[in-house]
């Protein structure tokens, strides 16, 4: 088995089996499976915890309170102002949907769904559908048509801006999508690298890839796999971060 | 590895749905409620913070008020006690004088009564040393012999009332 495999093993989507809805051919895989793992427990668990009122569940119910009121606080009333109330769910669903996927590829027999660009690109798909929906909702079709180039631009210069408006706006999300992906996907394959590395130095010596390569290559991944720990909840941030900044850019064109 | 970067569309479905549901499901059931929490937390704790001002705000005004009164009664106080300090030295110093005039009238009377009493008791002195001089003439008018036997007879009435009474003892 080489590295390849293994890699494609690890990291890539397992395909079991496939429905057929009409003309749609949707598959059950191994990343959906966990997708649905991290949508099952945020459905069952946080009701449970925000709806509790006793003291077992007062730690968590502060963690997710801290976080859910550090979006309403400072990510989104920057942004949307007074349309945060309305938008917060949406936000707090986002970050807490991404944390959770991310946090699942580290468990053991976890696969990173974030790790898949189908996944990514469905969650910036939504994104983008958010920020031209918030747009047209806020400032009406005509206007949020007329605001996509920028006010006091020379009337020459429309038809060669409105095209490049349009493709920053595809732009946008889809770095959004490459972003998340790269991100989770990196530590993965740093971490079977690592991995690689002590094999492919035992297969020249047992005794010095067993005795040199192996306590080097697990205190690396000890180091990586934290700071993918740390990335797994910097990325959920940024995603929803920056869909805020987009959100609220196309809303307050000014 | 194309696998790798090569989107399934039916995964972004079926992420896409899930993902709305989820925000359906979770806007109903987690941040509703959370929200509900900590808004109203946030209102009761508005509202305690501006009760609390509102007292603090009382509480100086009545402070305010209390030192002005304060100030007022010192003023007042201060006033008072310059106003009977003066009484007091007017009132002592009416005292001294009057004191000071009745001693001076007593001094008048006293001396005025030595003065009566001196002359009277030189008038009686007098009186007496005439009856004394007319007795003792008498006397002598009365022997007339001689010179010693009118000075023997003078020697001997004085002698003879010296013994009677200590006041005429020269």
């Amino acid at each position: 088995m080489d590295l390849k495999a293994i890699l494609e093993h690890h990291i890539t989507d397992q395909i079991w089996t496939w429905f057929k809805l009409g003309s749609l051919n949707l598959p059950f895989s191994k990343h959906m499976l966990m997708m649905l793992i991290a949508a099952a427990l945020l459905s069952v668990f946080f009701p449970l915890i925000i709806r509790s009122r006793g003291p077992a569940l007062a730690p968590f119910r502060g963690m997710i309170e801290m976080i859910v009121l550090f979006l309403r606080d400072e990510v989104l009333s920057p942004n949307l102002g007074s349309k945060t109330a309305a938008y917060l769910p949406y936000f707090a669903t986002l970050f807490f949907f991404i944390l959770a996927m991310n946090l699942i590829g580290m468990a053991p027999y976890g696969a990173t769904a974030t790790g898949n660009l189908a996944v990514t690109g469905g969650l910036a798909l939504t994104t983008f559908v958010l920020i031209n929906f918030a747009g047209i909702r806020e400032q009406g079709l005509i206007s949020y048509l007329g605001h996509i180039v920028p006010k006091g631009v020379p009337f020459w210069l429309y038809p060669l801006l409105f095209p490049i408006e349009l493709i920053g706006m595809l732009t946008k999300s889809f770095a959004l999508c490459i972003r998340l992906f790269a991100n989770m996907i990196a530590g993965h394959i740093v971490i079977l690298s690592f991995i690689g590395l002590i094999f492919m130095f035992g297969a020249v010596s047992p005794a010095l890839g067993l005795g040199v390569t192996a306590p080097l290559a697990v205190l690396l991944i000890l180091f990586v796999s934290l700071l993918e720990l740390f990335v797994a909840f910097l990325q959920a941030y940024i995603f929803t971060f920056l869909t805020a900044i987009f959100t609220g850019a196309s809303m307050h064109p000014h | 590895m194309e696998a790798l970067i090569k989107p399934e569309f039916g995964l972004m479905f079926w992420t896409i749905s899930i993902f709305i549901l989820l925000v359906v499901l979770l806007s109903r059931t987690a941040w509703k409620p959370l929200i509900k929490t900590v808004e109203e937390r946030e209102c009761a704790l508005r509202h305690d913070r501006e009760a609390a001002e509102k007292a603090r705000a009382g509480a100086e005004k009545i402070k305010a008020e209390l030192d002005s009164r304060l100030a007022a009664l010192k003023t007042e106080i201060d006033a008072r006690l310059a106003q009977s300090r003066e009484e007091g030295a007017r009132e002592r110093d009416r005292i001294i004088e009057h004191a000071a005039k009745n001693a001076a009238a007593l001094l008048e009377t006293a001396r005025k009564e030595m003065e009566t009493q001196k002359r009277e008791l030189a008038g009686e002195l007098r009186d007496r040393v005439a009856e004394l001089a007319l007795a003792a003439a008498e006397k002598v008018l009365l022997k007339h012999i001689d010179q010693q036997a009118n000075q023997e007879l003078v020697s001997r009435f004085l002698k003879e009332l010296e013994a009677k009474d200590s006041k005429y003892k020269l």
